[in-house]
């Protein structure tokens, strides 16, 4: 239960998160901001940024996750004493 | 200076840079190809791709020749927007893996329609099948088109010509790598794309004055203030926060139902290194996106400031003309070798789709019976007769090249991602519900697309009705809805239960979520199923309301 659980709240926020930090754009569309980074207007550079490293972060962090979410699942697995011949087709 | 025709005075050079590069995809493709024994082999590389070159060959199969020739025109044309529109294209693989792409990697799958065959039966699996022949020629059309266009504008090599040779060219090489041959090329290819992109960047940066000519990707912004000077509405972010939305339907969830790219997840040779290929393909993407809208910065910067005259015919070739420009004619052979490079690794990706879909996802699926040798015989033939239809289809080429592949991929997310979405996610999802969904929801954002029925579109603004922008926002929120609720609702007819294989499509979702035993509360929400369906029918009602554009 735990492992599945943990799956299935990893998928939607992690979806969730690629999502927002990949259309930032959308985001300053509704609340507009002023004001310049890096001698860019915000809202040309911020979306910029963040879809480019925010992504790759957000990349590292989902497969981090993901390994571990499986080797639980594996656990999960052991525990029920089922052997991999049995059912793994 | 004037509007002029932009070609290479030397052709001869352009011809031998890409030459050489065809001659050493050639070689690559030679030699992985004598590993391809089987279907598996030729589709999925054997499923054994190392996690840098998945990753490298996931990155050049997206970019396509867009990157080079039709991007940098759009930018020139809708500015921020654009980009804006752009930027989240690279969530594609990241949300590919982790919705479902290791799923169906440890099930096997060749395809996302084998995925569909084996949970939602042969009728839905064959006309998703064919909906994905549709998009994937639409898109290798749109790679031939760009081929043909730079060949003829800069080598003065007439269309047509350019288009049969070049196009037969490159099937070929593509019919004879197979999968293998083509990740191998396509890493070598994104290489390729990354230096012909970036470093003849730096070198136009220079030319025109900016200092942070070392690092093209990011470091601009002392041209923002003469930018501001002569151009103040090019930051400006021009349309309403529902235009910014709609993308999320049309290119994110497209994206997640392009079966080339879900392919190439699994080449990988585990789910461990299809995730670290996840990542690199993140870094490299995020790495030349970030050239090209820098590509299409310079271009504006260029012609508001420094005199540029690029007629509207010739926006496509902006990333040429400011080479051609700025930089001399060997660095220009270069860059069309990377923008040949480009169309390559993404035409490989669409055709061997197509292979795939024809020999595994149709015929297979019809005669299951036919020996693995006349298989693999058919996968070749299909590759090459798909080469052969986009090659003549682009004898009549459509008017936009980047808004038809744009399209293409509203309506991947219209017919493909929510069957596989929900079905990878929700046991009770059934083939009525698959079949209602993707046979309506594409028929949907067909007839409100503008190339069917011109009069009939939601919101009258061309290339937002023509990228599919508003089509999928309407379309992709029905197929989720009918998906779920035809299948809730079949679920429980008596008279159709035998027609069902609920047991079987519980089994195959635990399996390919890593599981050994069955429990029933997994993979069974139908509070999700309920959410899906309120929040997607608030989508497609903003959808139906006026634009205001």
């Amino acid at each position: 239960m735990k492992a599945y659980k943990k799956e299935v709240q990893f998928t939607i926020w992690m979806t969730a998160a690629f999502i927002l930090v990949g259309n930032v754009g959308l985001i300053f569309s509704i609340f507009p901001v002023d004001g310049m980074l890096f001698g860019f207007p915000v809202m040309y550079i911020v979306p910029i940024l963040m879809g480019w490293f925010g992504v790759f972060f957000l990349t590292i962090v989902a497969g981090k996750i993901g390994n571990r979410i499986d080797d639980e699942i594996d656990s999960e697995n052991d525990a029920l004493g089922v052997s991999d011949e049995a059912k793994d087709v | 200076m004037e509007a002029q025709n932009w070609q290479l005075s030397n052709p001869i050079l352009g011809l031998a840079v890409v030459g050489a590069t065809f001659v050493l995809f050639y070689i690559v493709g030679f030699l992985s190809n004598r590993k391809s024994a089987s279907a598996k082999d030729l589709y999925i590389g054997g499923g054994n791709v190392g996690a840098f070159t998945n990753g490298l060959a996931m990155a050049a199969t997206y970019m396509s020749l867009a990157t080079f020739l039709g991007i940098t025109a759009l930018i020139l044309q809708l500015q921020v927007p654009f980009i804006m529109l752009w930027i989240q294209l690279i969530l594609a693989i990241p949300l590919i893996t982790i919705i479902y792409g290791t799923s169906l990697r440890r099930m096997g799958a060749f395809s996302p329609t084998h995925f569909i065959r084996d949970r939602y039966g042969v009728t839905a699996s064959i006309i998703a099948a064919l909906f994905m022949i549709l998009v994937s020629i639409m898109y290798a059309l749109g790679q031939m088109i760009g081929i043909a266009i730079t060949f003829e504008t800069l080598l003065g090599i007439p269309y047509l010509t350019g288009l049969f040779v070049f196009g037969i060219i490159i099937v070929g090489y593509i019919t004879i790598g197979g999968m293998a041959g083509a990740t191998n090329n396509a890493a070598i290819q994104m290489v390729i794309i990354a230096l012909m992109f970036i470093l003849p960047l730096g070198a136009i940066m220079k030319a025109v004055g900016a200092t942070g000519w070392y690092f093209p990707p990011l470091f601009y912004s002392d041209m923002v203030p003469a930018m501001l000077e002569s151009l103040p509405t090019f930051f400006d972010y021009q349309f309403s926060p529902k235009w910014y939305f709609s993308i999320i339907p049309a290119l994110t969830i497209g994206a997640l139902g392009l079966p080339h790219l879900a392919m190439r997840v699994y080449t990988a040779s585990n789910l461990k290194s299809a995730r670290s290929a996840m990542v690199w393909f993140a870094f490299i993407l995020g790495l030349v996106f970030s050239a090209t809208y820098a590509m299409g910065f310079v271009g504006v910067y260029a012609t508001a400031t420094q005199g540029l005259v690029i007629s509207d015919g010739d926006a496509d070739k902006l990333t040429i003309i400011l080479n051609l420009v700025y930089n001399p004619e060997w660095v220009t052979a270069l860059v069309i070798a990377g923008a040949i490079s480009a169309g390559l690794s993404t035409l490989s990706g669409n055709l061997l789709a197509i292979g795939a879909l024809i020999s595994q996802d149709i015929i297979a699926t019809l005669k299951p019976n036919i020996p693995q040798r006349l298989s693999l015989r058919i996968g070749f033939v299909a590759i090459f007769a798909g080469g052969l239809v986009s090659i003549l289809l682009a004898i009549e080429p459509p008017a936009f090249l980047v808004v038809s592949i744009l399209w293409a991929f509203g309506l991947a997310g219209v017919t493909n991602a929510p069957l596989i979405i929900v079905g990878v996610w929700w046991k009770e999802a059934n083939k009525f519900g698959a079949i209602a969904a993707s046979v309506v929801g594409g028929a949907i954002y067909i007839i409100v697309s503008p190339f069917v029925f011109p009069s009939i579109v939601l919101t009258g603004h061309g290339v937002t009705d023509g990228m599919g922008l508003s089509g999928a926002m309407l379309a992709v929120p029905v197929s989720f809805i009918l998906l779920i609720v035809v299948s809730y609702i079949t679920n429980r007819m008596p008279g159709l239960q035998n027609k069902l294989t609920k047991q079987s499509d519980i089994e195959l979702i635990e399996r390919i979520h890593g599981w050994k035993d069955i429990k029933s509360y997994r993979y069974n929400s139908t509070i999700g199923a309920g959410v899906t369906v309120v929040v997607s029918a608030a989508v497609a009602i903003w959808a139906l309301m006026p634009w205001g554009m």
